[in-house]
């Protein structure tokens, strides 16, 4: 007659020893270091590919995304056309190529920003022009978005942020939704910004646009002064993607000093 | 140590009972072999790369089912059943028990 | 901002209770087990030939565990690299003793001595958003023998 028993048996075979905190920190790093890698080479990729796009196609693409509303109530007062002549008298300083034009935008609202996008489209925020003292600053705002459509610089970030979503939701597959708007959002943070070299190579150009418009680029450093006291209330400031305000004026005054550029400031006309 | 399916071992006699013992693991292949799958899905074909997962996840759970038995002091495990679940997508559950016995 | 907020405080929350959770429940599973441990299971088909006479039932028990965030997140990750999701095991090995522990204290209430021919099965209820696991079932069944007084 055979015996029966249950001895104990023996624990923990049937799961793995494995630190979870330890196991997740190491997946995460490694993950995180190969999705960077290949986030990296993708978007090289594609932003190369995104200047190939005609201007032509950009400005199509921007007409039917974004401004097909609100580019026929804009009202055109003498303040806009002043705004939209020197931006006109930059842009031709600054020889856009073929077909490229400039759209400016002025908002009345209470907004220190400026910004270019698709198709050659810049808006400028009243709040912005409240706070610079002279055209001479005013004029670096145009220069340097002018400068940004020139390099095809939104087509590019938009090709960048493109990739990095499909990417982001090709290694995610639908996995964890949380996940996935966790990676979206860096995705975000990176993507809707021009990165340090492009705001960098827009400053230059911008800097010899005004050297060659009025002759010298006194005031220009104002600019940065203003949005470095914007600048101030943001905590984050190594993930701003604008060069560090400090340096720029400094590239501002060694320009000036360079080109032995002083002379008379352009006051701003009267406005609304 | 032995493992059958079968209950009664030609030519040898149970001296000892020793209840069950089981093993299971969960295992995933690697995100690149899950895209060659999903292509593979579109040709049709074996899935080289799941077989191979669930072959290694099959001998790890009978692996960790004849550590238990063992840790029992059994001999042999009778009455082996495999159990497969699938628990997340992509990865393979794989679930083996029988009973441990001791065999003369 | 805010999701990257509201992910880690999820994943905080699901490491720290996930983790208290389990390791109460092992506690508890192995002081249940050392109290039913006169109560044998085996998988074997068939009982012993029996010279007393005996009666038998069904018996059977079932546990419904759910996995914590953490966990999730952590064996979701791991399906991008491959290799074991030890974070799946631990629940696996959880539901599977719960479940035999209940089958073990109904066939206690019968009045059984031992459990032949005892059956796991398996089953994700939930597969949550993007097929991820939510919990998970384990159905535990067998024949109880108890012996006629």
């Amino acid at each position: 007659m055979p015996e029966y028993e249950n001895p104990e048996v023996p624990e923990g075979i049937n799961v793995s020893e494995e630190h979870p905190l330890k196991e997740f920190i190491l997946l995460a790093c490694g993950i995180g270091a190969a999705v960077a890698v290949v986030l990296f080479a993708l978007t090289l990729l594609a932003q190369n590919a995104a200047k190939a796009i005609p201007f032509e196609m950009e400005k199509k693409l921007a007409a039917n995304a974004i401004f097909s509303a609100d580019t026929e109530n804009l009202k055109s007062s003498e303040f806009e056309k002043y705004l939209s002549t020197l931006a006109n008298k930059l842009a031709k300083q600054q020889g856009l190529p073929e077909g490229m034009t400039i759209t400016l935008h002025y908002s009345n609202q209470n907004i220190v920003n400026a910004f270019a996008t698709l198709g050659g489209h810049i808006f400028v925020y009243r709040g912005l022009i409240d706070k610079l003292p002279h055209e001479n600053a005013l004029a670096m705002v145009i220069a340097h978005e002018i400068a940004h459509i020139r390099h095809r610089d939104p087509i590019i970030a938009m090709g960048r942020g493109a990739t990095m979503m499909l990417i982001l939701a090709l290694f995610t597959g639908g996995d964890s939704a949380v996940a996935q708007q966790f990676l979206g959002q860096i995705g975000l943070v990176t993507a809707l910004n021009f990165n340090r070299e492009q705001e960098l190579a827009a400053d230059v150009v911008a800097l010899e646009t005004l050297q060659a418009y009025y002759g010298h680029v006194n005031g220009a450093e104002v600019l940065f002064e203003v949005l470095g006291e914007e600048e101030g209330e943001v905590p984050l400031a190594f993930l701003s993607t604008h060069p560090m305000t400090q340096s720029r004026i400094d590239h501002v005054i060694s320009f000036r000093d360079e080109h032995d550029g002083r002379g008379e400031l352009t006051p701003l006309p009267e406005y609304q | 140590m032995l493992i059958s399916n079968v209950e009664i071992i030609p030519g040898r006699r149970i001296i000892k009972h020793l209840g069950m013992v089981q093993g299971n693991t969960v295992r995933a292949k690697h995100a690149g072999k899950d895209i060659m799958a999903s292509f593979k899905n579109i040709f049709g074909g074996e899935l080289k790369s799941y077989t191979e997962l669930l072959q290694e996840a099959r001998e790890e759970a009978t692996d960790r089912m004849t550590r238990q038995a063992k840790g029992l002091g059994a001999n042999a495990v009778i009455n082996v059943r495999f159990a497969t679940s699938s628990i997340a997508a992509g990865a393979a559950e794989l679930f083996v028990y029988g009973t441990a016995v001791e065999l003369d | 901002m805010y999701d990257i907020l509201i992910f880690l405080t999820l994943m905080a929350l699901g490491f720290f209770f996930g983790r208290r959770a389990e390791k109460k429940h092992f506690k508890s599973i192995r002081r249940r087990e050392a109290k039913y441990r006169q109560i044998l299971a085996f998988s074997e088909r068939l009982p012993p030939p029996n010279t007393r006479p005996v009666e038998s039932q069904l018996v059977s028990g079932n546990v419904v565990i759910s996995v914590d965030y953490f966990k999730q997140i952590v064996a979701g990750l791991k399906t991008l690299v491959g290799g074991r999701l030890t974070s799946y095991e631990s629940l696996l090995e959880r539901a599977r003793r719960e479940a035999i522990l209940r089958m073990k204290e109904q066939a206690a209430a019968a009045g059984a001595e031992t459990i032949f021919n005892v059956k796991l099965e398996t089953a994700s209820i939930t597969k949550g958003n993007g097929q991820q696991v939510g919990c998970v079932e384990v159905f535990a069944y067998g024949t109880a023998i108890i012996p006629i007084a």
